[in-house]
C-alpha cells in the first residue's frame, strides 16, 4: 500500500503521521513544495 | 508567527514543531521537500511533478491532497516590490523578519483588516513601529456587531493604530528608499514595510486539473470521510471545504484545528478505519492588544442569507462578580432564529474571560440547541471569573424576550 500525501503542512504531516501509528507497513510520501514542515501559526 | 516576529531576540525557526528529519529517521516517512506536484493521472493512478533533480513521477494507492491556501494579493501595481510581503507560511515570516533586521523600519501599512493583520499591528506596535490599516470597504470588522467592533476601534485608537478604512488603494511604488502606498485621489501614505493581509484562496488548481468537483471559493469538495469526487483521492486541510453544522450547506473556512482533524480523518480512511469527519460551526478567536475577539456560528447577515429568520442582541457586562476587583467590560453578541428558536451564532470582545467563553456556544451550536434550552445550561461561576449570570447567559435571557 503506497500511500502519497501533497503538501507537508498542518493536514499533511497530521495524516502523514497518523497513518504511521496505524500503519507501519504503509509506504508513506509526503511532497512538499518548500523546505519547512509542520509548524504552528 | 506575528508573536514570534515582534520577538527579535526568537528565531523564527522556533515554530516548527518538529524538524524534517525527524519525519524521515524516527517515522520512516519519506518526506521529499522543494518536490512541487505539478498534475495528478487519476486513471494512472500517478502524481507528476519537479523536484530538485528534475521532473518526477510517483504511483499512489491513496492520495491526499493538503495543499492549503494562498495569501491574495491585490492587482494593482506594487505588490511585487520588496518589502511588500505576506504572511501565510513559515518563509514569510522569516523574510519579514530578515526585513526588520536589516533596515530602520519606522512606518508600516497593514493592507487588509481580518485577524492576521490585527495580530501584526500589535506585533510591530511592539517594535515601536508606526502602523495604518488600510481597506477599500467600509467597516473594521463588518462581520462583528457594531458594538463589539467599536470596542476594537477603541482599542486599535488607543495603541496609536491608525484605521483606514474606505482607502481606495491604486498602488505602491518605491521612492528614495522607502514605499509609497498611494490612494486614487492622490493621498500618500510612506512606509518601509507594507504587509498585505487581503486573505486566502485554497490551493486547488490541481484538483481542479484533475477534474475534482470544487465546493465554494473554489476549495476542494470533500465528504464525510474527506474523499473527494474521486474515491482513491482525499483532500484535508485549508484546501478542502467542510460541512456547516448551522446551516447545513458547505462552507470553507480554513483553520488550524481543521486541518489537523481531517489530516487524521484522512489517515484513518485510508488505513481503513470507520471515520465520521463532523463538521464545523466557523469558531475563531484572535488577540488585538489587551482584547480577544471571538466569534462561533453566523452573523445575523449570514443567518438571513442561509434562510433563518434571526433576531439578535448585544449585552455589555462585567467580567468578573459585582464590586470583584480587576474587572472590564464584555461584550456579548448572539443571533437565534425566530422559526425554530434555535441559537445560530455568538460573538464576543473583551479583555478577560473570552477566549475560552466562547466555546460553551460553540458547544451548544454542535448539540443544535435552542436559545431557550442554551439559556437553563449550568455554567461555572465563581467571583473571579464571571458574574452569577455568565454573560452568555445573559445574553441568553435578553434574546429568549426577542424571539
Amino acid at each position: 500500500m503506497r500511500f502519497v500525501v501533497i503538501g507537508g503542512d498542518a493536514a499533511g504531516m497530521s495524516a502523514a503521521s497518523r497513518a504511521r501509528r496505524s500503519a507501519p507497513e504503509m509506504e508513506i510520501t509526503v511532497l512538499e513544495q518548500g523546505e519547512d514542515v509542520s509548524y504552528s501559526a | 508567527m506575528p508573536y514570534n516576529i515582534s520577538d527579535p531576540r526568537r528565531a523564527i525557526d522556533d515554530l516548527v514543531v518538529r524538524q524534517a528529519d525527524v519525519f524521515r529517521k524516527k517515522m520512516d516517512i519519506a518526506l521529499l521537500t522543494r518536490h512541487r506536484a505539478t498534475g495528478i493521472d487519476r486513471q494512472g493512478r500517478k502524481v507528476v511533478g519537479e523536484g530538485p533533480r528534475g521532473s518526477f513521477e510517483i504511483s499512489y494507492d491513496a492520495l491526499l491532497i493538503a495543499t492549503g491556501a494562498t495569501p491574495v494579493s491585490p492587482e494593482q501595481p506594487g505588490f511585487d516590490l520588496p518589502g511588500v510581503l505576506t504572511l501565510k507560511r513559515l518563509e514569510d515570516g522569516r523574510r519579514i523578519k530578515s526585513w526588520l533586521a536589516s533596515r530602520s523600519v519606522r512606518a508600516a501599512v497593514i493592507v487588509g483588516m481580518g485577524y492576521i493583520g490585527m495580530e501584526m499591528a500589535e506585533a510591530l506596535r511592539a517594535l515601536d513601529i508606526e502602523v495604518t490599516m488600510v481597506k477599500p470597504r467600509p467597516g473594521l470588522l463588518p462581520w462583528l456587531a457594531p458594538d463589539l467592533a467599536a470596542a476594537v476601534q477603541e482599542c486599535l485608537t488607543h495603541n496609536a493604530v491608525a484605521v483606514r478604512t474606505q482607502f481606495q488603494l491604486e498602488g505602491i511604488n518605491a521612492q528614495n528608499d522607502r514605499l509609497r502606498v498611494t490612494a486614487q485621489g492622490g493621498e500618500t501614505l510612506a512606509a518601509d514595510l507594507v504587509l498585505v493581509a487581503t486573505g486566502v484562496r485554497p490551493n486547488s488548481d490541481l484538483a481542479a486539473k484533475a477534474g475534482l468537483v470544487l465546493g465554494p471559493s473554489r476549495s476542494i469538495a470533500i465528504d464525510g470521510r474527506t474523499r473527494t469526487s474521486d474515491p482513491a483521492i482525499r483532500a484535508a486541510g485549508d484546501c478542502a471545504d467542510a460541512f456547516h453544522v448551522v446551516t447545513g450547506q458547505r462552507a470553507w473556512i480554513p483553520l488550524a484545528l481543521r486541518a489537523n482533524r481531517a489530516g487524521w480523518a484522512a489517515a484513518d480512511d485510508v488505513c481503513g478505519k470507520p471515520v465520521d469527519l463532523q463538521g464545523v460551526v466557523g469558531s475563531a478567536v484572535f488577540k488585538v492588544f489587551d482584547l480577544a475577539v471571538a466569534r462561533t456560528g453566523l452573523t445575523a447577515a449570514e443567518a438571513a442569507d442561509a434562510g433563518f429568520e434571526p433576531a439578535e442582541v448585544t449585552i455589555h457586562t462585567s467580567s468578573r462578580a459585582h464590586g470583584h476587583p480587576g474587572a472590564s467590560t464584555i461584550h456579548v453578541h448572539l443571533v437565534g432564529d425566530k422559526k425554530s428558536g434555535r441559537l445560530l451564532g455568538a460573538q464576543m470582545v473583551g479583555r478577560e474571560g473570552v477566549a475560552q467563553r466562547i466555546n460553551a456556544a460553540a458547544v451548544a451550536l454542535h448539540a443544535r440547541m435552542t436559545v431557550e434550552h442554551f439559556g437553563q445550561t449550568d455554567l461555572a461561576y465563581a467571583p473571579p471569573f464571571g458574574p452569577t449570570w455568565d454573560p452568555l447567559l445573559v445574553a441568553a435571557n435578553q434574546l429568549i424576550k426577542a424571539l
